[in-house]
């Protein structure tokens, strides 16, 4: 288990800078799917594991999903898990895949009964395939279904006692899920259990004006935005210090900034003791 | 209310373009219409798989204008959604549905430049292989050679292509003159696509090695391959051919085959198994 340290998102166009400067971040957070294929992708990313942690961060499984589990899919992320061996090992409380066709989209599912069934049976299947315990992420959502009698929070900590799966806790789709549903990111957080959260993800929003409302949108294409530090901040307190991802996607910068905000994370990522709160307050 | 499958199933529909009125009537609206709701996942899905298609297929895009291409990748992700989620193997029923689509119906070598885009793609992220040790050759006896059966790299593949497809790629890289011009008349190409030092390369072969390697990729042996390069050209020669595959490491795999009652009429044995 990595700990007390922040890693960020590794991607394409970064990689080679990466590898020339080894930037000295706790761990490498990759998208599965960009090396379940042969060449230089999985041979590099190989190279920097030699020294450095990674952590490898699927999309694409549907674990919320009704289609029978891909299974094939599985089979090849076993493959990279087996090769890579990383400290830590995601995927997402979402679907994407219906009728056959990938999606490529974290879709929102209802949470009920019958769900919380069948997709606790399917990260124990995917657990039991990988021989390891698995991290799941709540997604960034844009719509809730009329039906779904349980909340996000208490469905992941569900999920996390009934399969002893940890919950990695995107701090910026709490915000972002929260504000579109015009519900309380900080109640979110205090239903969390203390102690099933693994990992901690930060990233940047943006927001759209539609129909008279505001609708913010989980781009990662900017730097994580006040609100989300505060509640950062929070999660801290209530969570203690935990593997810390800043993940950057749309519009990348250059390494510098994403680093920075890599810096800026590791600075609130250690709770405050309330002593020193009142100095910092002074 | 409505089963998950029934759910998931209105909702795929709903974000591939199809009506989003039964999903629609199983969402909160929380303050916002939820068909607009529904629109922000579906202007997702099109957004990225979109991009994903722009990274695959550069020069395409170039050749039609970006724009342009956004309006045929619409039609194309309606009609051939991804099948699974790695979106570098996306895309490869695009050239022929080029070829199919009216608007390009003037450009005749459209669907023949998007097949190199994808070979170029497939050799990118094809599967590793050791390539096999050169000296292998010289341990075999030389009636058995022309009974060899060759595997070639997972990157290798052969195009074929009644457009100069190769220099319409080359004048629309990045780098290219701007003011370059292809022919149409220029005449086609006979290319090999592979990957060479982690990068996805391509080459212009002659007509009887590109019959002799087409028939080492259909696996056929040695022996049926030379006959294939010689009636394409006649002064093809097997020691040069052989010569270029080994210099290029593109050969992974050997086996000598005997004629056998059972096992689909041949008995294969590896030469030298690559570790």
């Amino acid at each position: 288990m990595i700990a007390r340290d922040v890693g960020i998102g590794l991607r394409a166009p970064h990689v080679a800078e990466v590898m020339a400067t080894r930037p000295a971040v706790a761990f490498f957070e990759v998208h599965t799917e960009n090396y379940l294929g042969g060449g230089p992708a999985v041979a590099t990313l190989e190279r920097l594991r030699r020294d450095a942690v990674i952590s490898l961060h699927g999309v694409g499984l549907s674990l919320g999903g009704g289609d029978p589990l891909d299974r094939r899919h599985l089979s090849r992320i076993k493959s990279l898990v087996d090769r890579i061996q990383p400290a830590l090992c995601s995927e997402h409380l979402a679907w994407s895949v219906g009728g056959g066709a990938y999606l490529n989209h974290l879709l929102p599912l209802p949470y009920d009964r019958p769900r919380l069934e069948e997709t606790s049976r399917r990260i124990e299947q995917v657990q039991e395939t990988l021989g390891r315990t698995i991290l799941i992420e709540n997604p960034a959502r844009y719509l809730r279904f009329r039906h779904s009698p349980i909340s996000e929070p208490e469905f992941l900590g569900e999920l996390s006692r009934r399969t002893g799966c940890g919950i990695l806790l995107d701090v910026n789709n709490v915000y972002v899920s929260s504000r579109n549903f015009d519900e309380d990111p900080l109640a979110y957080l205090h239903t969390i259990p203390v102690g099933a959260v693994g990992e901690v993800h930060l990233a940047g929003h943006t927001a759209n004006e539609a129909a008279g409302r505001t609708i913010l949108i989980d781009d990662h294409g900017s730097r994580v935005s006040e609100s989300v530090w505060d509640l950062y901040r929070v999660t801290v307190d209530r969570f203690g210090t935990l593997p810390t991802l800043v993940e950057w996607d749309t519009n990348l910068p250059e390494l510098a900034v994403l680093l920075a905000e890599a810096a800026q994370a590791e600075r609130l990522s250690h709770p405050i003791r309330s002593s020193e709160r009142h100095v910092v307050a002074a | 209310m409505s089963s998950p499958r029934e759910l998931e199933r209105d909702l795929a529909a709903a974000l591939l373009g199809g009506s989003a009125e039964a999903v629609v009537a199983e969402i909160q609206g929380d303050g916002f219409d939820p068909a607009a709701r529904v629109a922000i996942y579906r202007n997702h899905v099109f957004t990225t798989l979109t991009d994903a298609l722009e990274a695959i297929y550069p020069v395409v895009v170039r050749l039609v204008d970006r724009r342009f291409f956004g309006y045929l990748a619409d039609g194309f992700i309606r009609e051939h959604p991804p099948a699974g989620p790695c979106l570098f193997e996306y895309g490869e029923a695009l050239p022929d549905f080029l070829a199919e689509f009216p608007a390009c119906r003037d450009l005749a070598y459209l669907r023949d430049v998007a097949r190199l885009e994808w070979a170029l793609n497939e050799a990118l992220h094809a599967e590793d292989a050791v390539t096999l040790d050169p000296r292998w050759l010289a341990a075999v006896p030389p009636d058995e050679v022309g009974r060899l059966t060759l595997r070639l790299h997972p990157s290798f593949s052969l195009l074929e292509s009644p457009w100069p497809i190769d220099r319409i790629w080359r004048a629309n890289q990045p780098d290219a003159d701007p003011d370059a011009t292809v022919s149409l008349d220029e005449g086609g190409a006979c290319l090999e696509v592979y990957r060479l030092d982690d990068r996805p390369v391509f080459r212009v072969i002659a007509p009887g090695a590109y019959a002799f390697r087409r028939a080492l990729v259909d696996g056929r042996d040695l022996g049926s391959a030379v006959t294939a390069g010689r009636s394409a050209d006649p002064t093809f020669d097997l020691t040069d051919a052989l010569r270029e595959l080994l210099d290029d490491g593109l050969i992974v795999g050997a086996s000598a085959c005997t004629p056998s009652a059972t096992q689909g009429g041949l008995r294969c044995t590896p030469i030298q198994r690559p570790c």
